[in-house]
């Protein structure tokens, strides 16, 4: 049993904080599972390699697909998270009327945000069933994919990706959208920007 | 104190009232700040209501001028925290209180049906963070008060404090508010 129920937040309450402006500014937070947590900030490696990430899947995917940026998905009736990149079918004006619940690609670029973007995030994603899910990662300097979502009640939210590869440069993968298209792991993560250990 | 990615977002007292105040938080929501986190409360059932007005009942009668019996009202904890104990006794009148809420009550009491857990483990290392000197919970599953005091330090409490002291006092014990050493509370004329 545990010890206190938090509570749970709905979209429709998260979208009145957002128009009350009772959130700062400069505290980026998401609603995932009811809950308001803490959005990996917008330092420059992350800005930078979330716009590369986007960038990259337009030139590669073509006129179908359309890409989106640091905008909401509406996972659930608790959770309008704000993933970095999401490729979505059709174009920018076939959301006029409400965020995409179920894009085919999700991209995380992660610094401090690893471990919660693997974990929580990451068991939030595979619950919706998001068959592929990417996380850039800017500490180790690779690309990790998820794929495969399964139940398993030691997940946080009960699910998880069961299949898992570390790409590195050199490496390429294929979108499940597109599977006649590759991205270079090296068209993201540059070899010449990896970080030396302890530089940052 | 830095902010983790991935963690929950902590309220502050002022944006907790900002939500109440906006109707962000409906009124009927019976919910509680403590330690930044919006967290549900117990539901009045009979017992649990009337356990809390045979206590405040009880403490007025024992508690005379210069304090006051307040039930279910909020307490400024501290800047992350505004919990509403179901009593509470305060130094003072309610006047004393426009500013602001009170901070540091003489006692608090939980009356504690589904939620000992809670009371016991979360609120209590809250309430021994704050420093509160007198605590009480109304056990109303296994029928006894428990007196918690001497709050502590300990790493592994929810707020790295707690309480040293417990002292449970079973129906045919009493109970003796810190803040007044010579009276004496029944505990049978607690419980419902």
């Amino acid at each position: 049993m545990t010890e206190y129920r938090p509570r749970q937040w709905t979209r429709r309450e998260y979208h009145r904080l957002d128009e009350l402006g009772v959130l700062p500014e400069d505290e980026p937070v998401e609603l995932l599972d009811g809950q308001l947590v803490v959005a990996e900030p917008k330092g420059a490696p992350h800005a930078t390699i979330v716009a590369r990430v986007a960038a990259v899947l337009r030139r590669t995917l073509g006129e179908d697909w359309f890409v989106r940026q640091q905008d909401p998905i509406a996972l659930d009736e608790t959770s309008e998270p704000e993933p970095d990149v999401v490729v979505v079918p059709g174009a920018d004006l076939d959301y006029f009327d409400g965020h995409p619940a179920r894009p085919v690609l999700v991209v995380e670029v992660a610094e401090t945000s690893l471990y919660y973007d693997r974990g929580y995030k990451g068991s939030a994603y595979a619950r919706a069933g998001l068959s592929d899910y990417w996380i850039v990662n800017l500490v180790d300097w690779r690309i990790e994919v998820y794929r495969h979502p399964v139940s398993d009640n030691s997940a946080e939210l009960g699910w998880r990706y069961l299949d898992v590869d570390f790409l590195t440069a050199g490496a390429a993968i294929v979108p499940l959208a597109r599977p006649d298209v590759s991205v270079a792991v090296s068209d993201i993560l540059p070899e010449r920007l990896r970080p030396v250990r302890g530089s940052r | 104190m830095t902010v983790e990615v991935g963690q929950v977002r902590r309220w502050t007292r002022t944006e907790y009232q900002l939500l109440a105040t906006r109707g962000v938080l409906p009124e009927s929501e019976a919910v509680e700040l403590i330690d930044g986190q919006l967290i549900i409360t117990e539901g009045k059932t009979p017992s649990h209501t009337i356990a809390v007005e045979l206590m405040a009942d009880a403490l007025r009668a024992v508690f005379g001028g210069g304090w006051f019996v307040r039930q279910q009202g909020p307490i400024a904890l501290d800047e992350h925290s505004e919990p509403e104990p179901d009593v509470a006794v305060i130094s003072g009148g309610p006047r004393d209180y426009l500013a602001d809420h009170p901070a540091r009550p003489a006692l608090v009491v939980e009356v504690a049906d589904s939620s000992l857990l809670l009371d016991r483990h979360h609120k209590g290392s809250a309430y021994a963070r704050a420093s509160l000197p007198d605590y009480w919970i109304v056990n109303l599953v296994e029928r006894q008060v428990e007196v918690y005091r001497r709050p502590g330090t300990d790493a592994a409490a929810d707020f790295g404090w707690r309480y040293l002291d417990v002292h449970i006092v079973a129906p045919g014990g009493a109970v003796t508010p810190l803040a007044l050493p010579d009276t004496r509370i029944a505990v049978a004329d607690l419980l419902p």
